[in-house]
C-alpha cells in the first residue's frame, strides 16, 4: 500500500505526549508532508489512552442528551473500521432494559439514535438471551447497537506504526521539562531522555500539547491556560468473557452501566469525579462495589467473578472549573490555539474527546496548524489504512 | 493507585536498575520504601515510586488490566503482570526486567527483539482475532470473533530455560502464534507455516519445561501449541514420506 | 544545545539477560513443569554416572574373585544400599516422566500433561518405596 505523500514541507512539529491524540496526529502530519518529532514521558497510551475497557462507540450513549459526540462517534466507527481492519471484534451491542423504568426510556432512546445516525434494531426479551444467555433473564427487551470492541492500547498503536513508518520520530522514555518561549512566542522543548539522563533542547516551529488530563501542567509551561479538569473513573475487570457483544445499561447515564468483553474478561464501568491532579487518582473501593452491583444487573454472572482488577482512568473534560461530577462537562474536543486565548504563539492544546474520536482530533488539530503556518495540505487519514500494530515494533 | 483505604503497610521494594551506558551484566538496584495497601499491585508501587520519589524510574504500562500486555517483569524471580501481581507480604520485594530480552532502561525491555521472532511465523500472519463458534450471531453481524488470547506482553519468552541458553531458539509465543495459523487456516493452506516450524530451532527445540504455560497470563498454553505443532509436522513427514515422490 | 529537530534515536540496549544452561539449574522462580524439567536433568546426568560407575565396577571381575568379593562386602553396606534407593528412584523419575515427554512431545495428551506428571511420579514414589523396603528389608 503506498502512501500518496504530498511534497514535504519546511515546517517541524513537536507534539508533547504519547497517547492516542497524539499518535494520530502524528500519522496526519507525517501525511502532509511535516516533520513530526512526539516526546512522551513514560510508554505510549501509558496516560488514560491505554486504560480505558475498549469501546468502540457507536455514540448510542449519547444519542438523548449528547447529540453533538453521538454523530462524532457513528461517523469514527466508520471511518476506524476502514483504517484498522481487523482491530475490531465487530459483535455488536446491546442496550438492555432491566426495569420498567428503562423500558419507558426506550423510545426516547430509540429515536435519538436514528436521528443520530445510528443505526438501531429492537430486540426481543427472547432473542436477546438467546444471543446472549448470560444476561439477566429478568430483562424486558433490548436495543441493538453497532458497538464495537477494541484494545484499548493496540489500535492507537497502528497510528504509531504508521507515522514511524512514514518518518515521524517517535520518543517515549522522554519528558518535556520545560517549553522554550521567547517573547510570547514558543521556539520548542527542553526535554530529558530518561534512558540516559541526557538533556536536549528541540527547536520547532510548532509545539502542541496533547497530554489529555495533564493538559493544564504543559500549558503553563508558556504561561497559558486550558480549561481542563481530570475527571477519573473506575474500572472493574472480572474473570470471564460474559458476552461477545457489549452489554449497555439502557437508561440515561450511570455508573456501572456498560460491561465490555476483553479476551477472556469481563470489564465493567464507569463512574465519574473530578480532580485538580492526574497522577493521584485513586481507586475507591465503594466504587468498586458498585460496578459489581450495576453490572450484575445486566450480567448476574458479574456479582461473583473473581476480580482481576480494580483502577482509574482520568478522563479530560473540557468546561468550568467549577463542574461537581464530571457528567455535566462535555465529552468532544476542542483544540484550544493559544495565541487567541493566551496571546501566545506556535503553541496549541488539544484535548477533550475520547479513545474513539482520536482521529477526529488529530484531523481538527492539523487543520489549525496549517492555518497557522500557511500550508494548505488536506487530511488523508479517512483513507489511509494504518499498518499492524506489530509494526510500531522496528528499529 | 493507593487505596483510599486505611490498612497501609510500608514495604520495601528493591528495583534493577540500568542506563544507557551502565554495564548491563551488573545492575544496580535501588531501594525504595513504599506505602501500600491490601489490594495494591506492584504496578501501583511503581508508579508511586515515579511519581514521588524517583521520577527517572522507567517501566512500560498502559492498561491496568492484564490486557496489553506491557507490563511484564519478575517479581521475586518469577514472571507476571505488574499491573495484577499483588504486593506480596513481607518487608521487601524484588523487581526486575524480563529475561531473554534486551533491558533498554530500568524495567524497560527491547520488544522489537520479540517481535523479530514473530517475523519467522510471519508478522502479516499474525493474527488478532479468532471466530467464536456456538454463539448466537445477531442480524447484520457477519460472524462472532475474538482476540486472540496472547497479549504479547514476553512473559513465556523471559520464562523458557530453553531460551534462557540460547538465542536462536524462535520461543513460545512465535510457536504458539503459528499454530492459531495452522488450527484456523480460513481457506489458507498451513502448510508452509508447519514447515517453517518443523525445524531445530523452532518446534523442536522445546524440552518441555512447560514454564510458558504456566506463567502465561491470558491462558494462551503455547507448550500445547508446540505440542499439536510437533504433531502436525510429524504427521507431515510422515505423509511425505509415504507418497513416494508424488506431488507433494 | 539546540537542534532543529530532535534525532530518530533508538535507545541502545543491552544483551539479552539469559540464565545460560547454569539456568537450568536455577530453581528460583520455577514452577512444577520447571522442577520436573531440572529433575530430569539431573537424573539423566546421574544415570550416565552410574553407566560408567558400572561399567567400572564391572571390570573388577576381569581382576579375579577376591578383587570382587572384596566389592561385594561394600555393596551389602547400608551406605551403598541407600545409593542402591537412589539409583532405583533416579531410573524411576527419569523413566516414567521419559514416558510424559514422548508422549506429550509428539502432541498427545498435551492438555492433561500435568496430571499426568503428578500421577507418573506418584508412581515412582510408590515403587521407589516399595524398593527402598525390599532393598534394606532383604
Amino acid at each position: 500500500m503506498t502512501i500518496e505523500r504530498p511534497d514535504p514541507q519546511p515546517y517541524h512539529v513537536v507534539i508533547v505526549g504519547g497517547g492516542g491524540t497524539g499518535g494520530a496526529l502524528a500519522h496526519d502530519l507525517v501525511l502532509r508532508g511535516f516533520r513530526v518529532t512526539l516526546f512522551e514521558r513514560s510508554e505510549v497510551t501509558s496516560g488514560t489512552t491505554g486504560r480505558h475497557h475498549g469501546l468502540l462507540h457507536s455514540g448510542a450513549r449519547y444519542a438523548v442528551k449528547d447529540r453533538e459526540s453521538a454523530v462524532e462517534c457513528i461517523e469514527e466507527l466508520q471511518i476506524l473500521s476502514r483504517i484498522c481492519p481487523g482491530t475490531f471484534e465487530c459483535n455488536g451491542g446491546l442496550f438492555v432494559a432491566v426495569t420498567d423504568e428503562d423500558a419507558a426510556y426506550e423510545p426516547l432512546f430509540f429515536e435519538s439514535c436514528l436521528a443520530s445516525g445510528i443505526p438501531v434494531r429492537r430486540v426481543s426479551r427472547g432473542e436477546a438471551l438467546r444471543l446472549e444467555p448470560h444476561l439477566n433473564p429478568d430483562l424486558k427487551m433490548a436495543v441493538q447497537v453497532p458497538d464495537a470492541t477494541m484494545d484499548a492500547m493496540r489500535m492507537p498503536l497502528r497510528f504509531f506504526a504508521t507515522a514511524k513508518a512514514g518518518g515521524a520520530v517517535i520518543r517515549p522514555w522522554t519528558t518535556v521539562t520545560e517549553l522554550l518561549v521567547e517573547d510570547r512566542l514558543v521556539t520548542g522543548v527542553r526535554v530529558r531522555d530518561l534512558t540516559s539522563g541526557a538533556e536536549e533542547e528541540v527547536r520547532a516551529d510548532l509545539v502542541v500539547n496533547a497530554t489529555g488530563p495533564w493538559a493544564e501542567q504543559i500549558a503553563v509551561m508558556a504561561g497559558c491556560d486550558v480549561p481542563i479538569r481530570p475527571s477519573p473513573g473506575v474500572l472493574l475487570a472480572v474473570r470471564g468473557r460474559w458476552s461477545n457483544m457489549v452489554i449497555n445499561r439502557l437508561h440515561a447515564s450511570g455508573d456501572g452501566d456498560i460491561v465490555v468483553p476483553q479476551r477472556g474478561l469481563s470489564v465493567v464501568g464507569t463512574s465519574s469525579w473530578v480532580v485538580d491532579d492526574p497522577e493521584d487518582l485513586g481507586v475507591p473501593e465503594d466504587h468498586v462495589e458498585r460496578m459489581y452491583a450495576e453490572g450484575a444487573k445486566m450480567i448476574p454472572a458479574i456479582r461473583h467473578a473473581e476480580r482481576r482488577a480494580a483502577w482509574s482512568a482520568a478522563r479530560p473534560l473540557i468546561g468550568s472549573k467549577d463542574a461537581e461530577s464530571g457528567r455535566e462537562l462535555s465529552r468532544t474536543f476542542k483544540c484550544f490555539d493559544h495565541r487567541e486565548t493566551d496571546g501566545v504563539e506556535g503553541f496549541v492544546t488539544i484535548s477533550g474527546g475520547k479513545g474513539t474520536t482520536l482521529r477526529a482530533m488529530a484531523e481538527t488539530t492539523a487543520d489549525v496548524i496549517c492555518r497557522k503556518v500557511g500550508v494548505d495540505a488536506p487530511c488523508q487519514t479517512r483513507e489511509v489504512v494504518t499498518l499492524p500494530h506489530t509494526a510500531y515494533y522496528v528499529a | 493507585m493507593t487505596d483510599t483505604a486505611t490498612e497501609l503497610r510500608t514495604t520495601r521494594v528493591v528495583v534493577s536498575r540500568r542506563k544507557e551506558g551502565d554495564d548491563p551484566a551488573t545492575p544496580r538496584h535501588d531501594t525504595y520504601d513504599v506505602a501500600v495497601g491490601p489490594s495494591s499491585t506492584i504496578l501501583d508501587a511503581l508508579v508511586t515510586i515515579r511519581r514521588g520519589q524517583d521520577a527517572t524510574l522507567t517501566f512500560r504500562h498502559s492498561c491496568f488490566h492484564a490486557s496489553c500486555g506491557t507490563c511484564g517483569m519478575r517479581v521475586n524471580g518469577r514472571e507476571g503482570l505488574a499491573c495484577v501481581t499483588p504486593v506480596p507480604d513481607g518487608d521487601e520485594v524484588v523487581v526486575e526486567p524480563l529475561a531473554n530480552l534486551p533491558v533498554i532502561s530500568d524495567l524497560v525491555v527491547d520488544m522489537n527483539v520479540f517481535y523479530d521472532e514473530f517475523d519467522e511465523a510471519g508478522r502479516p500472519l499474525m493474527r488478532t482475532s479468532e471466530l467464536v463458534s456456538g454463539g448466537g450471531i445477531a442480524e447484520g453481524i457477519e460472524e462472532l470473533v475474538r482476540f486472540e488470547d496472547c497479549i504479547e506482553c514476553g512473559i513465556c519468552l523471559s520464562a523458557c530455560p530453553v531460551a534462557g541458553s540460547d538465542p536462536r531458539y524462535v520461543g513460545p509465543a512465535a510457536l504458539a502464534a503459528a499454530w492459531r495459523v495452522v488450527e484456523e487456516p480460513r481457506g489458507a493452506d498451513p502448510g508452509p507455516v508447519i514447515r517453517l516450524m518443523d525445524d531445530e530451532q523452532a518446534a523442536w527445540r522445546c524440552h518441555l519445561a512447560w514454564e510458558c504455560s504456566e506463567a502465561c497470563p491470558s491462558g494462551v498454553d503455547p507448550a500445547g501449541a508446540i505440542m499439536r505443532l510437533r504433531r502436525a509436522a510429524a504427521a507431515a513427514r510422515v505423509r511425505r514420506l509415504f507418497s513416494f515422490g508424488g506431488n507433494r | 544545545m539546540a537542534m532543529s529537530s530532535a534525532e530518530p534515536r533508538r535507545p541502545a540496549s543491552g544483551p539479552a539477560r539469559r540464565r545460560g544452561v547454569v539456568g537450568w539449574f536455577d530453581p528460583r522462580g520455577r514452577r512444577l513443569g520447571g522442577l520436573a524439567f531440572i529433575v530430569n536433568r539431573l537424573t539423566g546426568l546421574g544415570l550416565v554416572l552410574y553407566l560408567y560407575l558400572h561399567l567400572g565396577i564391572l571390570s573388577l571381575l576381569v581382576q579375579g574373585p577376591g578383587a570382587w568379593d572384596t566389592f561385594v562386602d561394600i555393596a551389602l553396606s547400608p551406605p551403598f544400599l541407600l545409593l542402591d534407593v537412589v539409583l532405583l528412584t533416579g531410573m524411576l523419575i527419569h523413566g516414567l516422566n521419559g514416558i510424559r515427554v514422548g508422549l506429550v512431545g509428539l502432541g498427545f495428551v498435551a492438555s492433561r500433561q500435568r496430571a499426568l506428571l503428578i500421577s507418573l511420579m506418584v508412581v515412582a514414589a510408590v515403587v521407589a518405596l516399595v524398593g527402598a523396603i525390599r532393598i534394606f528389608g532383604d
